[in-house]
């Protein structure tokens, strides 16, 4: 039994000694810019993608963009935000993007640094913040990307609600960012959290869940830590009403968060409604 | 890559220059404008600079631009200073018995090697047709 502890134990510090440190400066707007192309490409001919409601967001100054997530691990929607944000603020906006500690630290995801990704915790969440960017987070992270396919329509962070520590203590207003069709890319069956407490990647890893899904090209994916190729699904974003920095700072967790989540529910809802077909928009 | 319209307007050319020239006019008749917002203040001169954005394919693309040349009912052109590379320029000649000819001509390139040069040949219907239907806008505005 000692030697299974040892071993966890190097596992564990193997992943965290991989996340590497937040480094604002890391992020290239000229990159960025030379991204844009190959991503429009994408997001407009394969994901038909739609982006709507960004006059919504605040023109300048630091704010706390609140998504709900969807697409496993190849998330249409946070790829398709960002060209959007990017293309109509500019890359000289600073923008930047939380991200699981796996996808950080995966060695071919390293140019998602100069995107803007900082690994997922609360001092990299208020250094971004308190640099004047705006900053996109997914709450619901691993545990909403992975419900299944046929709750796409519902949001549901799993009872996270401390973005809104987050934007009170950075004086920061916070704008909903409602998306539909990233959970209709694989056909997702369960979230695997029993497996993931089987394996123990939870304390491991972090990892609440070790999804089980149809997707391509491997049939049937389990923990989708290669990814997969998305279903060519219709991606509609829209940014919702801004919450003031004001009623964040007045207001208490438990009814802030419940006004984001109605907020982004009434959006998805909205969106859905728009939709005939599962993919096919 | 390079995109032209032209169209002829049965007005002379100050009426036409008068709508061209006229920045809160652009909401109005330029096509698939997601966003129009002024950067500097006073009317439209050279040096003057806008923001804007058209939807193309997903998202809004476009940027900051200033006025380059403001010429009275002849030349209206501008150049993108922000976002993608981008030149404009209404072109406004005579075309006999009272009539205006417009050509609307645009030349943009976007970042991005070979992928830059494809987004920019598929994005090009899209452009052409929005220049078409934006003429058609001024068209109508101008013999209302």
């Amino acid at each position: 039994m000692a030697g299974i502890a040892d071993l966890l134990e190097w596992a564990r510090h193997q992943v965290a000694s991989r996340v590497p440190k937040a480094d604002l400066d890391q992020r290239d707007p000229d990159y960025i810019r030379e991204q844009l192309p190959g991503t429009w490409l994408l997001a407009s001919l394969y994901f038909r993608a739609d982006v709507r409601g960004l006059d919504r967001i605040p023109a300048e100054g630091p704010v706390l963009l609140v998504g709900n997530h969807s697409g496993g691990n190849v998330p249409p929607d946070t790829f398709v935000f960002t060209l959007a944000f990017c293309s109509y603020f500019g890359v000289e906006r600073p923008f930047y993007q939380l991200a699981h500690n796996l996808v950080v630290s995966a060695p071919p995801l390293g140019w998602l640094r100069k995107f803007g990704t900082v690994a997922a915790n609360h001092e990299n969440a208020r250094m971004a913040l308190e640099s004047g960017g705006a900053l996109l987070v997914y709450p619901g992270g691993d545990y909403e990307v992975f419900r299944p396919s046929w709750e796409r329509h519902k949001v549901d962070f799993g009872g996270r609600k401390g973005y809104v520590r987050l934007a009170r203590e950075a004086g920061v207003p916070i704008v909903p960012i409602a998306s539909v069709g990233g959970q209709e890319t694989a056909l997702f069956l369960d979230r695997g959290q029993w497996l993931a407490r089987l394996l123990r990647v939870d304390k491991l890893a972090r990892l609440k869940s070790v999804p089980i899904s149809l997707a391509l090209p491997w049939g049937i994916n389990i923990g989708d830590l290669a990814g997969h190729i998305p279903l060519p699904a219709k991606i509609v974003v829209e940014a919702q009403r801004p919450i003031e920095a004001a009623e964040v700072a007045d207001g208490d967790d438990d009814v802030v968060h419940k006004k984001v989540v109605e907020s982004l529910q009434a959006g998805v809802d909205r969106l859905a409604s728009e939709r005939r077909f599962p993919v096919i928009g | 890559m390079r995109v032209e319209r032209r169209c002829v307007i049965d007005a002379d050319r100050d009426t036409v220059w008068k709508v061209v020239s006229d920045p809160d006019c652009y909401p109005e008749f330029i096509a698939s404008l997601e966003r129009w917002e002024r950067v500097t203040e006073g009317p439209a001169k050279k040096g003057a600079r806008y923001t804007v954005h058209w939807k193309i394919g997903s998202v809004p693309i476009g940027g900051e631009v200033e006025v380059s040349e403001f010429d009275p009912a002849r030349d209206l052109a501008w150049i993108g200073i922000s976002g993608v590379s981008l030149r404009g320029r209404f072109r406004i000649r005579d075309n006999g018995d009272g009539h205006t000819k417009v050509i609307f001509r645009l030349a943009y390139e976007s970042a991005g090697s070979l992928l830059g040069l494809i987004a920019d040949r598929v994005a090009a219907r899209q452009v052409g047709r929005n220049m078409t239907e934006t003429l058609k806008n001024l068209k109508r505005m101008v013999e209302a």
